[in-house]
């Protein structure tokens, strides 16, 4: 972790809650901007770049979460935090779908938001190299797909894929182990820092999103899906086979 | 057999003897004896009538006189002299069965005519004296007139073209006006049958609304009745899923104020128990919303795989009770048309009732099987049971088992079961197998849902 406090935008129409999450927050250790309306946070996400995690609750009056995270995530990588009604499956998975990198059920326990805000930042730090503990930079080539966990960037013929921190973590972490299966959970737990739930589909999404981003540059069918246990790669010997 | 027997209940509850058509048949029917009836008193109380009386008198009266004549005017032969006079009134009268039965006598009590006169009683017999041309006169004697017994004249109407003629024509404007009366009756009763499984208002048809008749004031009734119900099931979903969205707000600030006290004071018990309650309530919130959504109908059924659903509660069962054993036997058949959401709840909330019944170790055991059109799901534990007695409560909401209060729980999650399988037509059914336990069975019909 860096020395500096890290820098989290929340983003909620209720003012009461933003300042009372704010001060739990800052008695964390980050720093902490609130704005409480989609359009807001918009604005000052496409002309900033200083955010380390965004917390975003979907349920705002006008310019709902799920617009404000399509509007940024075109132009801006920065690490998204969703902050879902409870039970409002769909808005999560539409949400990891638009690119997302974790959701979170409210109302929740802030020091369970206080931990996934933590473990984005870990990823992401991890993905900077600085901090990464003991962790080798790996250039790995498989199918096509040329990785720099350094760089952290994933390039098919020449293209470098479009993937959120995420996605990087999961693609990376499949062809580290390629041949193995992963299960779910140590996915989860590797890719999220966090332990899996029940009815958490987190991963399935954040897996059929790498799956349609190498299916634009022709690669299909890679990512075995085990039923009922997780996801494996495939090496380049073994045939590749579609069975879901 | 079975089949048998319920196509047997329907056929007989579509044509038993209380339908409608029956009672139109059985009215006509007493309508129409009821004429025949009144048709044969007024013939008979003809008969009795003093004007009839009169006539018949003049009609005897006419007959003799013309026998006393013909009998002055012509010699005949003592022996068959009734006969000859006979033959000639019927010539006369030109047609059989005019013959009165009388029998006349001259004045020197000699008989010169009788006619079917022998049988009739003293007391029914009138007496007339004619004068015959020579100035003599005679006595005449003859049956009073009387009426036809009131059930030969039926049994005559009975037996007539006429009786077959009312039989087909009642039967067939019985079937018209009960089929007239019943065909907007039956449209009305699926129109409401439609509205109560399917919670979707739509509009009756205009013809039915403007036929300006009673069937036409009770479908206009059922509508406003329909329309009535479905504003005040909408309110109450929405009430519920604003009060629910309400009471988050607030709930998600007491959290976070709970958290900052305890960022000051660290162990604090009562700030451990606010967060237990708001957990607690926010499960409760969660619940009723789930149990609200069953209720507003479900645009439209997808295809859904029961093993699938399963496969996808067991999964999630995994992680949250990793010590207790799932076994599952799928059945490749198992497929219907469905809201897989609804099913899903129900799946989980009744698999999860199990695992959290049962102490580690102790196995669930899962099946699914087809039968004759329906799938059965089968979801057995080895924990404690539950009392017959209490079977029936369970589905209750907020009831729970020995109506304790759980630390975990709020007693609605079989409410939700049974309320996501009713809406499939389903049932649920709790029973105490061999060897302790519990076993539910989910029947859900397999035949597209009415």
């Amino acid at each position: 972790m860096k020395n500096e406090k890290y820098k989290i935008l929340l983003v909620d129409d209720d003012e009461t809650l933003c300042s009372l999450l704010s001060e739990f927050l800052q008695e964390e250790g980050f720093e902490v901007e609130t704005l409480h309306s989609g359009n807001a946070a918009t604005e000052r996400l496409l002309q900033s770049d200083e955010f380390d995690t965004v917390v975003l609750d979907i349920m705002m009056p006008g310019m709902s979460g799920l617009d404000v995270l399509r509007s940024v995530r075109a132009k801006r990588q920065v690490p998204i935090l969703m902050l879902t009604g409870r039970g409002d499956d769909i808005d999560r998975i539409v949400g990891l779908e638009m690119g997302a990198d974790d959701y979170l059920g409210k109302p929740c326990n802030p020091r369970e938001l206080s931990a996934r805000i933590k473990a984005i930042i870990r990823r992401t730090e991890n993905s900077l190299g600085n901090g990464a503990a003991g962790k080798t930079i790996v250039h790995a080539l498989l199918h096509g797909i040329e990785l720099d966990t350094g760089t952290r960037t994933a390039v098919v013929n020449n293209t470098t894929l479009p993937l959120t921190s995420a996605e990087f973590n999961a693609l990376s972490l499949l062809m580290e182990r390629a041949g193995q299966t992963i299960t779910k959970q140590d996915m989860t737990q590797e890719v999220l820092n966090r332990p899996l739930e029940a009815y958490d589909r987190a991963m399935d999404v954040h897996i059929s999103r790498i799956r349609q981003k190498l299916s634009s540059q022709g690669i299909n069918d890679v990512i075995k899906s085990i039923r009922g246990v997780g996801y494996q790669m495939l090496t380049e010997q073994q045939p590749t086979q579609s069975d879901d | 057999m079975a089949k048998f027997s319920t196509l047997l209940a329907s056929t007989y509850h579509k044509i038993g003897f209380k339908r409608l058509f029956w009672r139109v048949f059985i009215w006509f029917w007493l309508s129409s004896l009821l004429v025949m009836f009144a048709t044969s008193f007024v013939i008979i109380s003809k008969y009795s009538s003093e004007d009839y009386t009169k006539r018949y008198s003049n009609d005897v009266l006419t007959q003799a006189e013309r026998i006393v004549w013909r009998y002055e005017q012509t010699l005949i032969p003592h022996a068959n002299r009734s006969i000859k006079l006979k033959n000639w009134i019927n010539k006369k009268e030109n047609r059989r069965g005019h013959l009165m039965s009388m029998l006349i006598m001259d004045d020197t009590n000699q008989r010169i005519y009788h006619y079917r006169f022998n049988k009739v009683k003293p007391e029914d017999r009138l007496e007339y004296s004619v004068l015959g041309p020579s100035g003599r006169s005679y006595l005449v004697f003859s049956k009073k007139p009387q009426a036809p017994r009131i059930y030969t004249q039926l049994m005559y109407r009975f037996q007539s073209l006429q009786f077959v003629f009312i039989f087909f024509a009642s039967a067939l404007v019985s079937a018209l006006l009960s089929w007239s009366i019943t065909r907007p009756l039956n449209y009305l009763g699926s129109f409401s049958r439609h509205y109560a499984n399917k919670q979707e208002v739509a509009p009756l048809p205009r013809a039915l609304l403007t036929r300006g008749d009673e069937v036409a004031d009770l479908a206009q009734d059922i509508e406003f009745m329909i329309n009535k119900t479905h504003a005040a099931a909408t309110a109450q979903q929405q009430l519920l899923h604003d009060v629910s969205h309400e009471l988050r707000a607030p709930l998600a600030r007491l959290q976070v104020s709970a958290a900052l006290i305890e960022q000051k004071s660290p162990d604090s018990r009562h700030v451990k128990q606010i967060h237990n309650d708001c957990l607690r309530i926010d499960q409760l919130i969660q619940q009723i919303l789930d149990y609200s959504k069953l209720e507003q109908g479900n645009p439209a059924q997808e295809p859904c795989s029961i093993n699938a659903l399963c496969e996808q509660v067991i999964k999630n069962m995994a992680v949250t009770y990793p010590n207790i054993p799932v076994t599952f036997k799928a059945d490749n058949k198992a497929q219907l048309n469905g809201y897989p959401e609804a099913l899903l709840q129900a799946f989980d909330n009744i698999i999860g009732n199990a695992c959290k019944y049962s102490s580690d170790g102790q196995s669930v055991d899962i099946s699914v099987h087809n039968r004759e059109n329906s799938i059965v799901v089968s979801v057995r534990d080895h924990g404690p049971g539950v009392d017959e007695s209490e079977m029936a409560k369970l589905l209750q909401p907020f009831y729970r088992a020995g109506n304790k209060m759980h630390t975990n729980g709020f007693g609605l999650g079989l409410s939700i079961a049974l309320k996501a399988i009713n809406k499939h037509q389903g049932e649920l059914r709790m029973s105490t197998p061999d060897g302790g336990g519990l076993l539910v069975e989910i029947i859900l019909p397999q035949d597209t849902l009415a």
